[in-house]
């Protein structure tokens, strides 16, 4: 365990104005204890964040931090990567800012395979314009823009972001801290795009059924079901669940991570280092003249 | 769930004991001290000096764990660490409300009390050291007295309606 950097010493001096009783409160603490874990010092940390109540967080790190714009913490949390490779590179959002504004980035983000860790904390309405639907609201949910109810299927993030391939697919609840702990300090160490899925709750416009109280009576850690994280199969199966179980723990974690992007990306800067630089002049020759 | 981890309570040694207690209190005074930050951002203010209150009072119980530990131990480095605690006498994150009374928080903080001796009831039996065992015991029977404390607050607290949900909607600047 390293000694070196406490909680604490991710913690900044700007105060959290989260309503109080947010879940993200917990997010944050295990956040600290996960990196104080792994044990990067803060300079050595990126924290990239779209819009919205849990985008807040780089602000609460002691981390390099980028508060960006709705639905674009992916692209540029890439960006990031690939242009500082060293650095450790952790995204955070919401679930509106994750899978309806910015749904377009995760499948290319996944695809790519760049080494990132996206905390996702799904709180299935949007909280901080004060309450209207968002993209996991379940059907039926009446908000300001739902008086009657909601008529559409939600998304679910744990099926779409297995689908397209993550390496790493979890789901914790700030109701488990040792647990929720132990994920993001996992997926923090997976060597690829890792994804957490985060059930916290908003205090303001969350339903009761969604409180933490609701999550201690509910919550199902995989690991009591005898799940193996590397069955694929399996985690897409459990995933299917997502809305009416709330299944806690690994669901996939790839048994042979395949390369990062960032990594291939490195290795093709090598190999065209090593080879004769082509002239400027010779550039149209890659194109066929009519 | 356990709100301690990584410890072996068995071989738990007396000066470790003594640190994980010192970071129990260290736990709950920084919780306390959020809560007050919490409620006098969201214009509570009566509550937010409440907790302000039980932030010093926690650090109290942590100065005095503290000096019975250098005493004894002197400044030798710790084997416990913040990591391995998760709410054990700090109240959990979900307890604090915009708007909420002094009665909600003196209920806030008998969980907390009733939790923190629950944690050391549950432990008692696996602590083998006789010292130890000493030391546990005296840390629950605490937990006893501080309930008893604010009960005795909690009688004097008039009964008012709880007003957390009726202002759940005014907003704060983002």
């Amino acid at each position: 365990m390293n000694t070196l950097l406490a909680p604490n010493d991710y913690k900044s001096p700007l105060k959290p104005i989260w309503c109080p009783g947010c879940g993200d409160y917990g997010v944050v603490q295990a956040l600290y204890r996960a990196l104080s874990a792994v044990g990067r010092p803060p300079h050595e940390i990126a924290f990239i964040s779209g819009i919205g109540c849990s985008s807040r967080i780089p602000g609460y790190t002691t981390a390099y931090g980028f508060n960006t714009v709705h639905g674009r913490a992916l692209p540029i949390a890439q960006g990031v990567k690939l242009a500082r490779p060293e650095l450790l590179v952790i995204v955070a959002g919401g679930d509106g800012d994750g899978f309806s504004i910015g749904g377009g980035h995760v499948p290319h983000a996944i695809r790519r395979n760049v080494d990132l860790t996206y905390l996702v904390m799904d709180n299935q309405v949007y909280g901080l314009t004060k309450g209207q639907l968002s993209p996991t609201s379940p059907r039926g949910l009446k908000t300001v823009t739902s008086p009657m109810g909601s008529l559409e299927q939600p998304i679910n993030p744990l099926l779409t972001v297995l689908a397209y391939g993550a390496g790493f697919v979890a789901q914790a609840t700030p109701a488990d801290m040792p647990g929720m702990t132990a994920l993001i300090e996992e997926a923090i160490r997976y060597p690829g795009f890792s994804f957490v899925n985060i059930q916290s709750p908003c205090i303001t416009f969350g339903e009761e059924e969604q409180q933490l109280k609701a999550h201690k009576a509910r919550m199902k850690p995989l690991a009591s079901l005898g799940h193996d994280p590397a069955n694929q199969l399996a985690a897409l199966d459990l995933a299917r669940a997502y809305g009416t179980e709330l299944y806690t723990g690994v669901f996939f974690r790839n048994p042979s991570p395949p390369p990062t992007y960032d990594v291939l990306v490195r290795e093709r800067q090598v190999e065209l280092q090593r080879g004769e630089p082509r002239p400027r002049s010779r550039v149209l020759d890659n194109f066929p003249r009519s | 769930m356990t709100p301690v981890t990584g410890i072996d309570f068995e071989r738990l040694s007396l000066r470790d004991a003594l640190d994980l207690a010192v970071l129990i209190e260290e736990e709950a005074r920084d919780r306390y001290l959020e809560f007050a930050e919490q409620l006098a951002t969201h214009d509570t203010p009566e509550v937010a000096d409440f907790f302000s209150r039980m932030a010093r009072i926690e650090e109290r119980h942590r100065t005095e764990l503290l000096d019975r530990r250098r005493t004894l131990f002197g400044v030798t480095p710790s084997a416990v660490d913040r990591r391995n605690l998760f709410d054990v006498e700090a109240p959990e994150y979900e307890a604090a409300r915009a708007f909420m009374g002094i009665r909600q928080a003196l209920e806030t903080v008998l969980a907390a009390e009733v939790k923190a001796h629950a944690f050391f009831s549950e432990a008692l039996p696996r602590v083998k050291d006789p010292e130890l065992r000493a030391l546990f015991q005296e840390l629950r029977d605490e937990e006893v007295h501080h309930q008893a404390l604010v009960k005795a607050e909690l009688a004097r607290c008039p009964e008012k309606p709880d007003e957390s949900e009726a202002y759940a909607d005014d907003p704060v600047a983002q």
